[in-house]
C-alpha cells in the first residue's frame, strides 16, 4: 500500500491532482476516525479531515518521502484536532447534542420508523457513553487513546505522529488508561 | 494490605507488551493474592476493550469529492509556503 501511495505522491508533486484522489481514497476512513474520536462530532470531524488532507495536498512539498505518508497525515490531522479542541468552549462536546435541540444527538437521527432491535440500541447507547467519556479526557490523553486503541499504532509510530519522546507517549497512555478505568468502570 | 506501587508499573508495561519474566512473575503473584489488585487490572482491561468495541465509522460518500473540489485549482509555480 504504501508503495501505491509513494507513486502517487510522486505524480502529485509532479502536477497530477487527480492522484491525489487516490490518496484520499486510501486514508479517508482513517482520518475520520481519528477526528471523530478526538472531537466527538460528525460535522466538525468531517471538516477537520478534509482540512487535514487539503493541507497536506498544499504542503506536499515539505514531505519527506522516505517517512510514511501516513505518519505525516496523521500528524496534520492531529494537530488540526488539537487546536480546535483548545479553541472551541470547554463543555460544548462533552455531549454530542445537535445544536437547538433537546436531547437530539447524532444516533437520534437515524430514521425513527423502524424500531431498532433492542440489543441494537444497547450498543448505540454504550457507543455513545463510551465517545462521551473519550471526550471527556484531557485532549493530551486523547490523543495517545485514539491512536493507540482505535487507530491500532504502535508506541513509536505515536511518538513520531505526534513529535515527542516515546517515554511521554509511555506515560501519557498509563495515565489515560488510568483516567478511562475511573470513566467507564460502572459502564 | 498496602500494596508495592511498583504492581502498577507492572500492570502498565503487561498492557504495553513491554513486561519482563520477571515483572510478570510478580505481577501474577500479586494478583493472585490480592482482590483489590484483580478488580484494578480488570477494570483497566475492561476500559480498554470498551474503547476497542466502538464501532469502526466510514467517512462519507462524497468526502473525497468534497476535498478534491477544495483543493487549490492549480499548483502554483513557486512554492505555497506555510
Amino acid at each position: 500500500m504504501e508503495t501505491i501511495v509513494k507513486h502517487r505522491i510522486k505524480q502529485v508533486i509532479k502536477g497530477d491532482q487527480n492522484a491525489y484522489g487516490e490518496i484520499v481514497e486510501v486514508y479517508k476512513d482513517k482520518v475520520f476516525q481519528l477526528c471523530y474520536r478526538m472531537l466527538g462530532n460528525r460535522h466538525e470531524a468531517e471538516d477537520i479531515a478534509q482540512e487535514a488532507f487539503i493541507r497536506a495536498y498544499i504542503n506536499i512539498n515539505s514531505f519527506n518521502q522516505n517517512l510514511k505518508f501516513s505518519t505525516w497525515l496523521y500528524r496534520i490531522a492531529t494537530n488540526l484536532c488539537i487546536d480546535r479542541i483548545r479553541k472551541k468552549k470547554p463543555d460544548y462536546f462533552l455531549d454530542a447534542e445537535v445544536p437547538g435541540t433537546e436531547g437530539l444527538t447524532m444516533y437520534s437521527q437515524v430514521p425513527s420508523e423502524t424500531p431498532l432491535p433492542e440489543d441494537e440500541v444497547e450498543s448505540i447507547e454504550l457507543h455513545d457513553t463510551i465517545q462521551k467519556e473519550i471526550s471527556k479526557l484531557p485532549d493530551k490523553y486523547r490523543s495517545v487513546i485514539v491512536l493507540k486503541y482505535i487507530e491500532e499504532l504502535s508506541l513509536n509510530e505515536i511518538s513520531e505522529i505526534l513529535d515527542l519522546p516515546l517515554g511521554t507517549v509511555k506515560t501519557r497512555i498509563h495515565r489515560g488508561r488510568e483516567a478511562l478505568r475511573q470513566q467507564l468502570r460502572h459502564v | 494490605m498496602k500494596c508495592p506501587e511498583q504492581v502498577y508499573d507492572y500492570m502498565h508495561e503487561y498492557l504495553d507488551d513491554e513486561i519482563s519474566e520477571e515483572h510478570e512473575k510478580l505481577l501474577r503473584e500479586h494478583l493472585q493474592s490480592c482482590s483489590d489488585c484483580q478488580d484494578y487490572f480488570r477494570e483497566l482491561n475492561k476500559a480498554i476493550a470498551l474503547v476497542q468495541s466502538t464501532s469502526h465509522i466510514q467517512a462519507p460518500d462524497d468526502f473525497t469529492s468534497r476535498v478534491m473540489a477544495g483543493l487549490p485549482k492549480e499548483k502554483k509555480k513557486t512554492e505555497i509556503k506555510r
